[in-house]
């Protein structure tokens, strides 16, 4: 009996129009955003590749070490191909110093704000607005449609059960639905490489859970939809009330618990921390100033070496005001990142009770293009910090920022023609990201929530249908 | 055959058959009858009298409050699933699915039925047998006429081939001459043996091919007559009547009563 429902149900699909119609839309939609993605993450890998270049050559135009602004850049992720995530919304770029606070800087969307219009379009996109509706569109009156028809009395005038019929129904849509939407997003992925994006072994595998995750978050909203057509009478009442929860999963809870959490968690703005800092600055400066007035030179000093003593003095004062401010600087940087990362943790915890931010969470931790990212990034350039440090230092002789090396060029008097860097003896930043384990792992615990938010609804679908009213 | 002594069992039987609907109204009370081999019965009264409950209950699509809906002597509300091997349905304004053709829409209800060793020629004859045009079977139901649908409603419950069916007001809409194939189309399936049940608001059909006339009125029978009873009578006025005079709380003119069941 099962097996004739869900054979009943998977013709069904393939002969309405309906279907011919949405599949038509969604798969030209699939499509456009492999090749839309593709063309995305090729201009940021130009983009990363330039940057790259412009620092090699900006630092073989020097001579001295001391004289190099080096910067590392972010390289773009393969899968931001098809979930963006924050990758065009973080910055790309940090000026390296050899201590001291370190800033991502040079958004995509800074250079090229048309990407802030287009954003939208990649296959995270499609699947978490186009594909629920395409799922509303679909089940809307999947149960109370029948009775209308009739059909429903004619089913059970047979000795049909109605798990039999329910579970048919269910899987049936489900699978129908599924393997359709499958095709255009298969042969999506087999163009990758055909349009330039080459992915590794590991991102193959992570596209795959992206793709089981996408086809999980189209169950959910298939089975809310089955369920609210398993509760009503009329279509057009379970196409609004279908209506109205699709919004607050896709459009309003995401949103709310991000602005939630900003009212729970207290983070003092970026602004207001470095107006924080420059005053901390200016106050040790003003403390110093006594001291600075009352410089006297040592007893029995030269005139001759009376400025070096000064300036000697000068940076002996700056280098302890620089030590105490670095403390101060790290503290309300940790502080700060703190609250934020506790913030943010709440807003995403928040948000998972829509099963869209679920799954945006899920692909993105997948793609490499979470918020993870921008932290990591950060990680990463501070670890790469102290083997730039070390570098400097076996250099130059000091780990200073640059503010002091004028004193070092006045002091450097060699008579040969001075040689132009080699921008390769300089330590390598490799951003090594998540390998698909880790990758699995992060997501695993959304992977799991969609799963259960499955089972929920495919249950309550069930469940809602046992009860219904047959004739 | 139902004039033989020895009367073949119930196919179809209502005992004492009860329904109160949740907010109250008594749909069926207290309602009794009987329809065997070979015999339709057809139950006439006014919108609301009880007709479609009373199918429904055989049907199991509603819980009785009390009494009892026996297919084949089983319980359909304690046995549903076995019980409706035994029945075919056919519905008023049949619409089957409009994304499939006839021959999809028949062999998918057939199998349902439990019928899976049709093959296509079986579907051709009984689509034949109920007069849809040979054009149309691999058309879909969406562009079939009300009495196209209609036909193929009871191809599948003769392809069922299940002794028992129900009818609900099924010439309801349907032109005067669709209406009358139909008619003849269950006074053959009847020949054949089978138990008929239907409701309708048709008087002339119903005198023209029922064995038992049974006639509802706020979910009570109030007459019951076969066929030789009825013979030369006004079924019209008859019926007119009882409904009259049961609201009146008053029934009817003299001898008529006597046949109240
Ligand atoms: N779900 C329900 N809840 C409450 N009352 C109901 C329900 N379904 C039917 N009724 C009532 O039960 C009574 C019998 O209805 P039923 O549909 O059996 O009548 P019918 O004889 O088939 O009428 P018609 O000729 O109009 O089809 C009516 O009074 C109707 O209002
Ligand atoms: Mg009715």
């Amino acid at each position: 009996m099962f097996k004739f429902i869900f054979i009943k149900e998977l013709r069904d699909i393939i002969q309405s129009s309906r279907f011919t119609i949405s599949f038509a839309v969604c798969s030209v939609l699939i499509i456009l955003a492999f090749v839309m993605g593709a063309q995305n993450y090729l201009s940021s890998k130009a983009q990363y590749d330039a940057a790259i270049q412009e620092n090699r050559n900006q630092i073989a135009a020097h001579t001295e070490w001391m004289m190099v602004e080096h910067s590392i850049t972010l390289p773009p992720q393969p899968l931001m191909t098809l979930v963006t995530g924050v990758s065009n919304d973080i910055g790309r770029n940090i000026a390296m110093s050899g201590r001291g606070e370190l800033r991502a800087e040079n958004t995509r969307f800074n250079d090229e704000p048309i990407f802030a219009v287009f954003r939208f379009m990649d296959l995270e996109f499609i699947f978490g607005i186009v594909l629920s509706l395409f799922a509303k569109i679909f089940a809307y009156d999947a149960i109370n449609g029948e009775k209308n028809r009739g059909t429903l009395k004619l089913c059970f005038a047979n000795p049909l059960s109605r798990a039999n019929f329910i579970a048919g129904k269910l899987v049936g849509s489900f699978v129908g639905l599924s393997v359709a939407l499958l095709i255009p997003i298969l042969i999506g992925c087999a163009l990758l490489p055909v349009l330039g994006v080459q992915l590794t072994t590991d991102e193959w595998l992570k596209l795959s859970l992206i793709l089981i995750a996408g086809i999980l978050y189209f169950g959910v909203f298939l089975a809310i939809t089955i369920a609210i057509s398993a509760s009503t009478v009329k279509p057009s009442n379970a196409f609004l009330i279908g209506l109205v929860v699709w919004i607050f999963a896709v459009l309003i809870i995401p949103r709310t618990s991000v602005l939630i959490s900003g009212r729970i968690v207290d983070v003092p703005n970026i602004d207001e921390i470095t107006a924080q800092k420059n005053r901390y600055r200016t106050q040790l400066f003003d403390e110093d100033r006594p001291k600075m007035s009352n410089f006297q030179l040592p007893e029995g000093t030269e005139i001759e070496n009376a400025m070096t003593a000064f300036q000697s003095f000068m940076s002996d004062l700056a280098s302890a005001r620089q030590e105490k401010i670095d403390v101060f600087n790290a503290r309300l940087n940790e502080e700060y990142s703190n609250k934020k990362r506790a913030q943010e943790q709440l807003a995403l915890s928040l948000s998972r009770i829509s099963p869209t931010s679920v799954f945006t969470l899920v692909t993105t931790q997948l793609a490499g293009t979470s918020l993870n990212l921008q932290h990591n990034f950060m990680d990463e350039a501070y670890t790469y910090q102290n083997a730039y440090a070390d570098f400097m230092q076996e250099k130059t002789g000091s780990n200073r920022s640059s503010g002091f090396r004028m004193i070092m060029i006045t002091t450097g008097g060699d008579e040969e023609e001075p040689e132009p860097l080699d921008p390769d003896e300089l330590p390598q930043f490799i951003f090594s990201g998540q390998s698909f384990s880790e990758a699995a792992q992060a997501g695993m615990i959304d992977l799991s929530l969609l799963i259960l938010f499955n089972l929920i609804f495919f249950g309550g679908a069930f469940r809602a249908f046992l009860n219904y009213d047959l004739r | 055959m139902q004039n033989s002594t020895i009367q073949a069992a119930p196919l179809l039987e209502a005992v004492e058959l009860t329904k109160v609907y949740e907010d109250g109204v008594k749909a069926l009370n207290n309602l009794n009858l009987v329809v065997r081999e070979g015999e339709i019965y057809a139950m006439l009264g006014g919108n609301g009298a009880g007709k479609t409950t009373t199918i429904n209950a055989f049907l199991d699509f509603i819980q009785p409050t009390s009494g009892k809906a026996l297919i084949n002597g089983i319980d359909a509300n304690a046995l549903p699933l076995e019980a409706k091997k035994h029945v075919a349905f056919v519905s008023e304004n049949v619409q089957l699915y409009p994304n499939f053709t006839a021959m999809q829409n028949l062999d998918f209800f057939v199998r349902l039925g439990g019928k899976s060793h049709y093959e296509r020629l079986d579907y051709e004859r009984a689509l034949h047998r109920v007069g849809l045009q040979s054009e149309a079977f691999d058309r879909k139901l969406k562009d079939f006429s009300k009495g196209m649908r209609q036909k193929c409603g009871i191809a599948i419950a003769i392809l069922k081939d299940a002794p028992a069916i129900l009818l609900d007001e099924p010439t309801s809409g349907l032109d005067p001459k669709a209406g009358k194939e139909f008619t003849r189309l269950v006074a053959e399936l009847r020949d054949e043996g089978k138990a008929i049940l239907m409701s309708t608001h048709d008087i002339f059909r119903a005198k023209e091919i029922a064995d038992y006339v049974g006639i509802l009125n706020n979910g009570e029978l109030v007459a019951e007559k076969t066929k030789a009873e009825l013979e030369g009578v006004n079924l019209e006025e008859l019926y007119v009547e009882y409904m009259a005079g049961y609201m009146d709380e008053a029934p009817v003119s003299g001898s008529l009563s006597n046949n109240l069941s």
